[in-house]
């Protein structure tokens, strides 16, 4: 997505959704992950008779109420899109003016989906050729259509391939940059949206700059301390620019290669301590490892409300660590909701007993490394103050220094009024009235300035920039191979100075794009790019003139530096169409993926896995319950609604395996991992497939552990782990596991 | 609120995604012991292509309510808004009102007899029972006094698509109509024939 536009987050928002004439979507359950939001589109369904189309291998309750549900098999999307694509050039259907003036690479798309015929469609994904006409008729006839979708299209070896092909389908439709369109990418649990923009990962820093040394140098200097010092925290300078671990894989970098693991590259040291703030890491996959990951750390710490079953997975007996964190209504702060707003919290109690807030926890942890002051410095800035307040200072923090994302306008200030006078904006575009006029709910970002109403719609150039308007970022230089990739000619947002594309505003170049003299005091102040430019200069300036201070470029269907320049089909690392695996191999392995060699086509040619394990194993959620289900699981009512693991399987297959309703039955996993649980019958899962929950754990491959919960910690249910049977299987460019495209045996137990 | 007012409920099947909102809502807010379902979500036809339906069902305060009919202790009354409500000092637990209940609203605690809310146990449309409103003894025994206070029932308040709606059965028929009429369900785009009617035959 940001690959391919610019930023990598929902485009529109929930509510637009009701503007929207036809809604598609791939992986992604709303109705069950997002009840709330899911009215949205009941609503669209109801007022515009918005047809619903869910693109799902499992009938969900979201598919209950489409008016199309496509059965896909798993780990076939690109197949899919470029056969709706197909019929969409064929026909004419596509929007030639959007593609002429706003898509870079779309003939590369043309040429692939010519080799993807309804029939081709059918053979690879199972989808039948009619209901493929028939849905990409009615949906590219409705416009504006919206798509949507969820971890059900980002869990794959070629995650990053599916959200590129998805973005591609709605650039030739011309479906991007208005209300009713858009790709709305649902994130599946509170302020993940804000977790990604602080860059709660290990290949960037915060806002999405990166690793380079300029970016580190300018953070060293927003945060008020030596970038010498923060050099001297890493073992050499080298490491500051390489990522690191990520959350799917760090218990590789503890097993160090020993006994088969993959080798890892960690500056000849294996990780010996782990540290986990409210993560359910019982919910990721390969459980088995992730024990074994567990088993040989020196250090465990889990700061979590309720017990983090991570103690309970493990062995380890000495040095874990289980500190009671406090919960978000023990505190105060912004958190960021899918649609890039924000949302300011009061707190409702103290913490309770003993617990103590994240910050706290975190602040009491820098005391003890000895880097307090280091580490908060950067909320004393602003105002030049001796002392600082959370979270309004760290808030103010994060405005100053991330322009990236435009939060400038993020003050603490503006987001609490925000949310007292939530009752002054309009449900659907997001718009104030009354003293909120001119602003839109939650600010979404880019905010680029103090004054700045915040952007409900990316990519709209039917808006100013003023109120929201832009075209697609300019992040990818201004040519290609000779081809100008800035937006065609008069493709610019409205009211701007400069009726085409443009490069991303720097201090070199602000005087011709703009068309403008700065002063000499500007030109001392103004800093090196809009990226960096704490002085705001660009901005202020950019808004004068109606110009996106990130560009004005065409979106690139063509991705050059990725190992498939246009999204390509490729078949999970153990596919059921072993015929298809020679024509749509896997990648070849690859070195070094986030500090750990990762396996690829070898671990798909190792053998035939569809003979002993013929079934596809598919997982999601519950709507009583989120993530590991830690605290869900601990709560009687909800507990109460599933009490026990279970596995949906069609009456069907489990007839023909003896395995009756309630039966308890193994799954087996390629892995060589199994877990017991009960089937259920349920015809929401075709013959060639069973569907799990993720959300239990307690049991280990038969083996019940409550007896290792701390006295009075037991949830009222507990079960195996579907992620002990998730299979091995990593993204190519993110690393986020294959939990969908997996294989599995089922046995009567 | 008129005076005539009769608060009803409606659950839109359209709507309804089988989320549990309203029965957790309604358990939590209540505290009921494990067994008694005040409310509860039913699907029909799981997994089933273009037949799967979600409801959520409680007592559906009848005005001509069988239960009341029945009852050999005569515990129910039915107040002049329309909530059917009973008397669990008078409720000898016998369930003849399962028995003449459509709904299968009346429930019964496990726990014997005299469990922590009486002997006979359903929805209260969250207004209470006879004790004195909002007193202790009121709140262990059947629940919440929302109305009392002013406020929608817990069920229809949580209900994250508003399929579930509660209120003066003229508004909550306004709502619905005015949702029908939007979806143009119900208007006739097709000539109403004989095959509409009775298929092609």
């Amino acid at each position: 997505m940001a690959n391919t536009w610019g930023y990598g987050a929902m485009t529109n928002s929930l509510g637009d959704i009701q503007n929207a004439k036809a809604i598609i979507i791939f992986g992604a359950n709303p109705a069950v992950n997002h009840p709330v939001g899911f009215q949205h589109i009941l609503k669209a369904k109801e007022r515009n008779n918005a047809q619903l189309i869910v693109v799902d291998p499992v009938f969900t309750k979201t598919a209950a109420k489409a008016d199309h549900h496509v059965q896909l098999r798993s780990g076939t999307d690109i197949p899919f899109m470029y056969g709706m694509l197909n019929l969409i050039f064929e026909n004419g259907w596509h929007n030639e003016k959007f593609i002429s003036d706003r898509v870079y690479g779309m003939d590369l798309v043309m040429k692939e989906a010519k080799k993807w015929t309804p029939e081709k469609v059918e053979d690879v994904t199972g989808v039948p050729a009619a209901q493929l006409i028939q849905i990409t008729r009615a949906y590219a006839k409705s416009t504006p259509g919206t798509l949507l979708w969820a971890m059900g299209l980002t869990q794959h070896t070629i995650g990053s391939s599916n959200t590129r092909i998805a973005p591609i389908l709605q650039l030739a439709l011309g479906n991007m940059g208005e209300a009713g369109g858009g790709t709305n990418i649902l994130r599946g649990h509170d302020n993940v949206q804000g977790a990604t923009d602080m860059c709660c990962l290990s290949h960037t820093l915060p806002g999405y700059y990166g690793l380079s040394d300029g970016s580190w140098k300018y953070f060293a200097k927003s945060w008020g301390v030596d970038y010498s010092w923060l050099k001297g925290q890493f073992k050499s300078k080298d490491w500051m620019n390489k990522k690191g671990f990520t959350l799917a894989r760090w218990w590789a970098g503890v097993l160090d290669g020993k006994n088969g693991n993959d080798k890892i590259h960690n500056g000849g040291t294996n990780l010996k301590t782990l540290f986990v703030m409210g993560n359910g890491i019982t919910s990721i996959a390969q459980q088995a490892k992730v024990k074994e990951g567990l088993d040989n750390l020196d250090l465990l710490v889990l700061c979590d409300p309720f017990v983090n079953e991570a103690a309970i997975l493990t062995d380890k007996k000495d040095d874990v660590f289980i500190l009671p964190a406090a919960t978000q209504f023990e505190t105060s702060g912004s958190v960021t909701a899918t649609n890039r707003s924000a949302q300011w919290r009061s707190k409702v109690i103290e913490p309770m007993y003993e617990s103590k807030t994240d910050h706290d926890i975190m602040f009491e942890m820098a005391k003890r490394l000895g880097f307090y002051d280091q580490y908060t410095q950067a909320m004393k800035m602003k105002l030049n103050k001796k002392d600082f307040t959370f979270p309004e200072d760290a808030t103010d923090e994060i405005a100053r220094i991330i322009k990236t994302i435009g939060l400038t306008g993020w003050t603490a200030e503006r987001l609490k009024k925000h949310s007292e006078n939530w009752h002054m904006f309009d449900e659907i575009s997001g718009r104030g009235y009354g003293k909120m006029k001119g602003e839109y709910y939650g600010l979404p970002w880019p905010v680029w300035t103090e004054t700045h109403g915040g952007s409900p719609l990316l990519y709209n150039i039917n808006r100013s920039v003023k109120d929201g308007g832009m075209g697609f970022r300019a992040r990818f230089g201004t040519e290609h191979e000779g081809v100008n990739i800035l937006s065609g000619k008069g493709s610019a947002p409205k009211d701007s100075s400069n009726k085409d594309g443009y490069p991303q505003i720097t201090a070199a170049n602000i005087e011709e794009v703009l068309d403008i003299k700065l002063s000499d005091d500007e030109k001392k102040r103004i800093g090196k790019n809009w990226k960096v430019d704490t002085s705001n200069i660009i901005a202020e300036k950019c808004m004068e003139k109606g110009i996106a201070p990130y560009g004005n470029a065409k979106a690139r269907a063509n991705v050059w530096t990725f190992p498939d320049k246009i999204p390509m089909h490729r078949e999970p690392l153990h596919s059921p169409r072993q015929d298809l695996v020679k024509e749509y191999p896997t990648y070849k392995d690859k070195g070094n993926h986030y500090r750990v060699d990762t396996q690829y086509a070898s671990k798909q040619d190792e053998q035939d896995w569809s003979k002993d394990f013929p079934i596809n194993l598919v997982t999601g959620r519950l709507v009583n319950m989120n993530g590991a289900g830690m605290e869900n699981r601990a709560s009687k009512y909800l507990a109460a609604l599933s009490p026990e693991m279970f596995c949906d399987i069609n009456p069907n297959l489990a007839g023909r395996l003896g395995i009756r309703d309630g039966a308890m039955v193994w799954v087996h996993s390629p892995e060589g991992t199994k877990i017991k649980v009960k089937a259920k019958y349920s015809y929401s899962v075709s013959e060639d497939r069973i569907f799990m929950p993720f959300h239990f754990a307690g049991h280990f491959q038969g083996e019940d552990l409550s007896h290792k919960y701390p006295k009075g910690t037991k949830p009222y249910a507990v079960g195996e782990s579907a992620n002990t049977v998730t299979n091995y299987g990593y993204d190519i460019i993110t690393q986020i596991p294959e939990t969908k495209g997996g294989l599995c045996r089922v046995e009567l137990a | 609120m008129s005076e005539l007012s009769r608060l009803k409920f409606y659950c839109d099947e359209s709507r309804c995604i089988e989320c549990d909102g309203c029965s957790v809502a309604c358990a939590e807010a209540h505290e009921l012991p494990s067994g008694i379902n005040r409310r509860k979500v039913i699907t029909i036809n799981e997994g089933k292509i273009g037949m799967e339906y979600s409801l959520s069902i409680a007592c559906m305060h009848c005005t001509d309510a069988p239960c009341e009919q029945v009852c050999p202790v005569d515990c129910f009354y039915i107040r002049e808004d329309g909530i059917v409500l009973h008397d669990k000092d008078k409720c000898i637990g016998c369930a003849y009102c399962l028995y003449a209940c459509p709904f299968g609203a009346p429930q019964f605690p496990r726990d014997g007899a005299f469990g922590s809310k009486g002997a006979m146990d359903k929805c209260t449309m969250c207004a209470g029972g006879p004790l004195e409103t909002n007193s202790n003894k009121e709140r262990h025994l059947y629940g919440q006094n929302r109305i009392a206070e002013g406020k929608v029932p817990v069920c229809a308040a949580m209900c994250s698509t508003k399929a579930l709606l509660v209120g003066d059965a003229q508004d909550v028929s306004e709502i619905y109509r005015d949702r029908v009429l939007a979806r143009g369900h119900g208007v006739q785009t097709n000539p109403y024939g004989w095959n509409v009617a009775y298929g092609d035959k």
